[in-house]
């Protein structure tokens, strides 16, 4: 019978600590809750899209006229400029040194037309006096027809010199204009959003980054990137909200401005130095007001477009049911390739 | 009269022991061998339990979770537009070579979580702080990768190493569910994740989406798939769906299947054998009970309580050998051990099934008894 009982407390304590273990790693805990809110859908059916804030009427890529050595940059990232602020010098040194010249021929041409001038005014002079002499025996009539001739020779060198004198001027103001060119003016009033050259470096006409940035911070706007499948439930007008990446709490209210016509290829904003082109979006532009927090000029957001509940694709379906059974991800003609 | 049938069978203490031996190691080589089974599949799904997201969306064709075939980069705003879902956000999910200072290398498993909501996270952080995640060169590494990578000694918050040529910083510790190919776990942020792996034309491994309260996972899962066409499953799903591939394309399953069955097989043998030999001698005992007046059913019930009451036992104590076996050899996480209340139901189900069948091979004989054995002698 001790045999029966220890059999028996053996079964027991082996069930016991079986469920005992078995309790203690019952379930899962709760997930972690998330650290902000993530981006939350405010309306009951949405278009989403990524987007990216950029200055009204686009930046300005500044480029040089001629490519050439910079000497001086006008100004700084965030310096406000008016129209024709000058922002970048380059080297005209050679220019400067043609300019000299050129003005130094001026006084030469000037000083061969008072010569001119002296010449013609002698000859006239002895030609009125051959003509008053009226005794015929006293002056040939080939004297006074020779000095008339001389004369009038004098006046037209007279006009040459003149015109000689104009041109040296003209060339003068080309070089001068010239020179003016190298100094490179903003086109029109914004905020330097980067500068990407310093004294002594050579610009080149077709870089990769502009020499500078110009764009108006003032008013900014939202370019939100849709995928092309859900392009057809972009309503012109619709409103729409933007978060900022992180900054999930606080939503920019958004105001339609324009859809682009064309579908582009997407660009990726993972900030990589090589784009990866995946599929192709449309683009639609929202305008915004400046909300009490900051936001910059290419900062990422998460856009949510509200859309009517029961759109109508192309053959006149509702587009849930004729997208049903295909993979949009894949229907993009790069995914074919793979 | 059952008070009898107990006595019976504890008097007989050799066949006593024999029995409840063959019920026990029978139980308990199921047990075991299931829960290790079990184990491994929890190993398998962990890269699933481990980020804990209610939806994943993938490849529609995509067969288990370490199978990742990239996504575009929009697939992600194509599933925030679907109706029902709360959040949408990207994962990226990779094996990568981590290089020590000393030269040693590793395989890791690089998880990308979104970086301002750190969705995703693994659930306990053994130090440091997984918010600094954000923070430039930051990873999370795991219990697993502590100790491959040279042990805390070597590998402790502020430790550099590389992923693929870009230095990387350890700011916590975490822990994790080991997975089936062993790889430790190192945790990033999403977009730091793109920036140390090799350039790919894609590289969103998977979307992960949270239902709006009202809508339920699998609901969610439906309408994301029908209106996207992608894979759309819920955590439960997509684990079923990589233990499905594991049994189909591996060995494990009929390896461990073989050897339950035996187990079954040998338990069976050895308590019907062992069994019958008891009634067998026990025989003359039978028969003067039916003599007295006994009836067949009373006897079968004797029988029945015999044989249930050492399957019990067997049953109670096999099960505690088994755990005491996970609990010591399986600490730590080194063995996949993972016991679960439907194995302990089946395994005593079919040890009721052995019991039952020993003890019908017993009732034959005794319905077939004759009263007059007894004085046969």
């Amino acid at each position: 019978m001790v045999f029966r009982r220890l059999s028996f407390w053996l079964a027991l304590a082996g069930l016991l600590l079986t469920i005992a273990t078995l309790w203690g790693a019952r379930g899962k805990p709760p997930p972690p809750p998330p650290m902000e809110a993530p981006p939350q859908n405010p309306y009951p059916v949405t278009v989403a899209a990524a987007g990216i804030i950029e200055a009204v009427n686009e930046n300005v890529r500044i480029a040089p006229p001629v490519p050439g050595l910079v000497t001086k940059v006008h100004v700084k990232v965030a310096d406000h400029v008016e129209q024709g602020d000058p922002l970048v010098q380059l080297d005209d040194r050679d220019l400067r040194a043609q300019l000299r010249t050129k003005t130094d021929s001026l006084p030469s041409a000037a000083a061969r037309i008072a010569e001119e001038e002296i010449r013609l005014r002698d000859l006239q002079d002895q030609l009125k006096r051959l003509q008053s002499v009226t005794d015929r025996r006293a002056v040939s009539k080939d004297d006074v027809q020779r000095k008339w001739h001389e004369a009038e020779g004098a006046k037209r060198a007279l006009i040459r010199a003149r015109a000689d004198l104009h041109l040296a001027q003209t060339e003068r103001d080309e070089v001068q204009a010239l020179i003016n060119r190298l100094t490179v003016r903003a086109p029109r009033a914004g905020t330097i959003l980067q500068v990407n050259v310093r004294a002594g470096e050579y610009a080149p006409v077709n870089a990769i980054e502009p020499l500078i940035l110009l764009g108006d911070t003032e008013t900014l706007q939202v370019r939100a990137d849709i995928d092309e499948v859900n392009a057809p439930l972009v309503v012109p007008g619709s409103p729409a909200v933007a978060y900022l990446k992180g900054f999930t709490d606080k939503a920019i209210p958004l105001t339609f401005d324009r859809i682009e016509p064309y579908i582009v290829p997407k660009r990726s904003l993972t900030g990589e130095n090589r784009e990866r082109v995946d599929t192709r979006v449309l683009q639609v532009i929202y305008r915004f007001e400046k909300p009490a927090f900051s936001v910059y000029v290419g900062q990422q957001v998460d856009v949510y477009i509200e859309r009517s509940s029961n759109p109508v694709g192309p053959k006149g379906e509702s587009w849930v049911d004729s997208a049903s059974h295909r993979n949009p991800v894949d229907d993009t003609p790069e995914g074919k390739e793979q | 009269m059952n008070y009898v049938a107990l006595k019976m069978l504890f008097g007989d203490r050799a066949k006593y022991l024999m029995l409840l031996a063959g019920l026990t190691f029978s139980t308990m080589l199921i047990v075991q061998q299931g829960s290790i089974f079990w184990g491994l599949m929890t190993w398998s799904q962990s890269g699933i339990t481990n980020v804990n997201a209610p939806v994943w969306v993938a490849d529609s064709n995509i067969n288990q979770v370490e199978e990742i075939k990239p996504l575009a980069d929009t697939a992600v705003t194509v599933v925030r537009s679907v109706p029902g879902v709360e959040w949408a956000l990207p994962l990226y999910k990779g094996v990568q070579r981590a290089r020590l200072p000393n030269g040693n290398y590793e395989q890791i498993a690089l998880v990308g979580i979104d970086s301002s909501t750190l969705i995703g996270r693994p659930y306990t952080v053994l130090e440091g702080k997984i918010e600094d995640l954000r923070s430039p060169e930051a990873v999370a590494i795991d219990q697993l990768g502590v100790e491959r990578l040279g042990g805390p000694k070597n590998i402790h918050l502020g430790t550099t190493f590389e992923i693929n040529d870009h230095r990387v910083r350890v700011v916590a510790l975490i822990k994790t569910q080991k997975s089936f190919q062993n790889f430790p776990f190192v945790y990033t942020t999403y977009e730091r994740a793109l920036s140390v792996t090799p350039e790919e034309r894609r590289k969103l491994s998977y979307v992960l989406a949270g239902p709006v309260s009202g809508v339920s996972p699998e609901e969610l899962a439906r309408r994301i798939h029908e209106q996207t066409g992608m894979g759309a499953f819920t955590e439960e799903q997509f684990g079923w769906k990589t233990v499905r591939w594991i049994l189909k394309n591996t060995g494990i399953g009929v390896n461990f299947g073989t050897t339950v069955l035996l187990g079954f097989i040998v338990g069976m043998a050895i308590a019907g054998q062992t069994f019958y030999l008891f009634t067998v001698e026990n025989l003359p005992q039978f028969g003067a009970l039916k003599a007295i007046g006994a009836s067949t059913g009373m006897l079968a019930r004797m029988i029945l309580l015999q044989s249930f009451t050492v399957g019990c036992i067997g049953y109670g104590v096999g099960v505690g050998l088994a755990t005491l076996f996970g609990l010591t050899a399986g600490s730590g996480g080194r063995l996949p051990f993972k016991e679960t209340w439907p194995l302990l139901v089946g395994v005593a189900v079919a040890l009721l099934l052995i019991c039952s069948v020993s003890s019908a091979i017993s009732i034959r004989k005794l319905a077939k008894l004759e009263p007059a054995i007894v004085f046969r002698g």
